[in-house]
């Protein structure tokens, strides 16, 4: 429940809210979800990014490198718990 | 039994289905993937979206608004009432003396479009503006756009059939040539992104809070004004930030006229 509710909050609040609060909503959701803090960079670029000269899709890379953390953390996790 | 144990430890798919994060993403790539086969679609798409969160900011912000203290709220509103008929009355002498200079100089300016605003910076982090206008409305690159009062705000960057989009000179990492003070001494004005400008002059230029920050366009246009020096005694130079004269979180409509000037031109990475 938590997952669902949070994942489209954090894809709504792209576009309703400002983006401190989404960026502090996919981290929270990172601990849930690790692909969401991703799928929302990737989906605030997709509306706002403009390339150009030295510009860099800075969401999607900010969101790549949250999951590829929170993935790690989550492998660690999951892997302690079995052992 | 060790296949499942491995399929336990993949933090994408979960024992029971695949996660909400895997569908979040596969939506962001199918949005991604419209907006570079078929722009104008992807935007005719978001723009009721986009027309909701415009309306949901707008009330979310009377209603912050309205928690705050009456009282002082209803003193502002009697000031801004006299500010607004004293400036409805300035602006009335000007449109007189334009029309008359017009007269005079016979002076036939392009027309330009008028656009509506789609997304602006509250959604919008990169300092763009989203328009409703594009290449079938006359919306052409480098054209110049204009606040309510013809306020320069930024130029035209990109151009589809149905829609633009408009760089701010806040966004981060552009370059706008202009003039500061009374002086009307030249400098480079900075965008650094969230609507925030900055400048460095000489110190020994003398430059006050409150002085006017333009560049170029048809004359000399107001985009700012200072608000804060920030000065290092070990350095000859002082940093300027300047609040632009028009506030790009709340723009709903802006002209696009083709000026023949470019102020403003985007910095490249080598750059400070």
């Amino acid at each position: 429940m938590i997952r669902r509710a949070g994942t489209l909050l954090t894809f709504l609040s792209v576009l309703f809210f400002p983006w401190p609060l989404t960026a502090g909503l996919a981290l929270g959701m990172a601990l849930f979800e690790p692909l969401v803090p991703l799928a929302a960079g990737l989906f605030a670029d997709t509306l706002y990014y403009v390339p150009h000269g030295g510009s860099l899709p800075l969401f999607t890379i900010s969101g790549a490198i949250v999951t590829a953390v929170a993935l790690f953390v989550h492998s660690r996790l999951k892997a302690g718990i079995m052992g | 039994m060790k296949k499942t144990s491995l399929a336990r430890r993949n933090a994408i798919l979960s024992g029971r289905s695949v996660s909400w994060g895997a569908l979040a993403l596969l939506f962001a790539i199918l949005a991604l993937g419209l907006r570079l086969v078929a722009p104008d679609l992807f935007w005719q798409a978001f723009t009721p979206v986009f027309s909701i969160a415009g309306t949901f900011s707008a009330q979310s912000h009377a209603l912050l608004g309205g928690l705050g203290d009456t009282a002082k709220l209803a003193a502002s509103n009697e000031t801004l009432a006299s500010e607004n008929a004293a400036l409805a009355s300035e602006n009335q002498a000007l449109q007189t003396k334009l029309a008359d200079l017009s007269a005079l100089t016979a002076d036939k300016a392009a027309p330009g479009v008028l656009a509506g605003v789609v997304a602006h910076p509250p959604e919008s982090p990169y300092d763009t503006l989203v328009l409703a206008a594009g290449g079938k409305e006359g919306v052409a690159l480098g054209m110049e756009a204009f606040a309510a009062g013809g306020v320069p705000i930024g130029m035209v960057s990109s151009v589809l059939a149905d829609f633009s989009r408009v760089t701010l000179f806040s966004a981060a990492g552009t370059a706008t040539s202009g003039w500061v003070g009374r002086a009307n001494i030249p400098l480079t004005v900075i965008g650094e992104g969230g609507g925030a400008l900055r400048a460095s002059v000489a110190r020994a230029a003398n430059i006050a809070v409150g002085d006017v920050v333009s560049v170029p366009g048809p004359g000399q246009l107001p985009i700012g004004s200072v608000v804060r020096i920030d000065s290092d005694p070990l350095s000859p130079a002082v940093t300027l930030r300047i609040l632009p004269a028009a506030n790009p979180f709340s723009i709903a409509w802006v002209e696009l006229r083709a000026t023949g000037v470019a102020p403003m031109t985007f910095a490249t990475s080598t750059l400070p």
